[in-house]
């Protein structure tokens, strides 16, 4: 069964005919050409799938793309402007906080849904806003460290 | 292209899809509809909240139905509301973090707060709801053991009619053809306090390996009324009702707490799994039980 949805990613809206059974993460990637977010496990485990509806993170494997109907969809790819790095995904670069990358767009969307909510969080709330997301690189640390940093910048 | 890897339940070598198999999906816009079409499909059909469970699930064939029924566009379902009477009614819809952040269960019903802004991570808590937890049959289920401890009651819906059963209920309910629209949690006593405590491998995301909740009512110094919930250590969260009697109409001491948490142990009959033997689930919940004693005592004094 396919129906006619309507989608606004990252500010442009998209009309598609889908089947009632894609996942969000499966029309980004496929019908959207948006790969920042990935499949990293399926099923709500891995954090990797992550993006923001409505300024909040969810698990785009475990959504039904119909039902995102006329809400806010940011991907990763709606946080550059042109050649300009967001501040966390600069700061995610300058920490090193970004090793093989497959969780980097989770990571940094986790983030952002933080920080634009906590402006100044305590480290226990940066933990906490990506236990989400699972790095097999990196060790955690240098990207918290990342995200004070991004913090910092924004004036936090 | 399938996979295989673990499900929820720490079962090795499950197999499941990327994608999900085809079905249809309807959108209707009310109760009276969903109900209508739940028994015109008459088990064809599933309903679907947050989806973190279901779609995991179909994702493993697991329970697919040609069918599924999403219930985002049914209009307010997702409600919090209180009144000293009555107590909290909160819609089935109401997401984990709804929930959390309410600065009304906050203050009134801590351990409410407490489960629902730990569970899973901060995505399952933002997609997940208070109904689908209810009715997703995972035995670690974790808003089911406060609720059991704070005597709620759940309200489900068919065309013809409505009822209200305890939360303890639920578990003999197929629920095929009905919707679970509300829960209601009465007003705890004065002189209570509640605590949740859990063991997960991790500190996010996992499924807990065993948890308990206990809300405890003091008359002075004595337990007036107390229950012990248990969680992941049969198919539903149970009462463990010789702990209970061991603190009820007691005055709370280290024998006391330390001989109920033995008679919760011997309650429990966890199973095994891939990580922990039913031996050393056991041990947890005997810790389990003493600490949440402890807190919820503590808790009840200071008010």
């Amino acid at each position: 069964m396919k129906q006619i949805v309507e989608l606004k990613v990252n500010g442009e809206v998209y009309i598609l005919e889908i089947d009632h059974h894609r996942t969000l993460l499966e029309v980004l990637r496929e019908n959207l050409g948006l790969t920042g977010a990935k499949d990293g496990c399926g099923k709500g485990d891995c954090g990797h799938c992550t993006v923001l509806i409505d300024g909040e993170p969810v698990y785009s494997c475990l959504t039904l793309a119909l039902e995102e109907h006329g809400k806010d969809i940011l991907t990763i790819e709606g946080l550059a402007e042109g050649e300009k790095l967001h501040p966390i995904q600069q700061a995610f670069v300058d920490y090193g906080a970004i090793q093989c990358g497959v969780c980097t767009p989770g990571m940094i969307l986790s983030a952002k849904s933080l920080l634009d909510k906590k402006p100044y969080p305590t480290e226990d709330e940066i933990k906490e806003a990506i236990s989400g997301n699972l790095c097999r690189c990196t060790g955690y640390v240098k990207i918290i460290e990342a995200i004070k940093e991004a913090a910092r910048m924004r004036g936090g | 292209m399938f996979v295989r890897g673990f499900n929820a339940l720490g079962e090795r070598k499950v197999k499941y899809w990327r994608r999900l198999s085809k079905f249809e999906y309807l959108a209707p816009q009310s109760i009276q509809e969903v109900c209508s079409l739940l028994e015109r499909e008459n088990g064809n059909a599933k309903v679907m909240a947050g989806g973190t469970v279901l779609l995991a699930r179909w994702k493993e064939r697991l329970g697919i139905t040609p069918y599924l029924i999403g219930l985002k566009k049914v209009s307010n379902l997702d409600y919090i509301t209180f009144d000293e009477v009555v107590g909290l009614k909160i819609g089935a819809l109401a997401t984990h973090r709804i929930i959390s952040n309410s600065p009304l269960i906050r203050k009134r019903f801590e351990i409410l707060a407490v489960v629902c802004g730990g569970l899973g991570s901060p995505q399952i808590r933002n997609m997940g709801t208070i109904g689908g937890n209810l009715c997703c049959r995972f035995p670690s289920a974790e808003t089911i053991p406060p609720l059991i401890a704070l005597g709620a009651e759940v309200k489900i819906v068919k065309s013809d009619g409505e009822r209200t059963i305890p939360v303890e209920g639920l578990s003999k309910e197929p629920l095929m053809t009905e919707l679970l629209t509300e829960v209601r949690v009465p007003l705890p006593s004065s002189r209570s306090g509640g605590a949740y405590l859990k063991y997960t491998i991790r500190e996010a995301i996992d499924y807990p390996t065993v948890n308990v909740g206990v809300v405890l009512t003091l008359d002075s110094q004595k337990c007036k009324d107390i229950k012990i919930v248990i969680g992941a250590a049969g198919p539903f969260p149970f009462r463990a009702k010789k702990a209970e009697s061991i603190v009820k109409a007691n005055f709370l001491n280290e024998k006391v707490i330390s001989d109920a948490s033995q008679a919760a142990w011997e309650e429990a009959s966890p199973l095994s799994d891939m990580y922990f033997s039913a031996d050393y689930k056991k041990e947890l919940i005997k810790v389990l039980t003493k600490r949440a004693i402890k807190q919820a005592w503590n808790k009840a004094e200071k008010t």
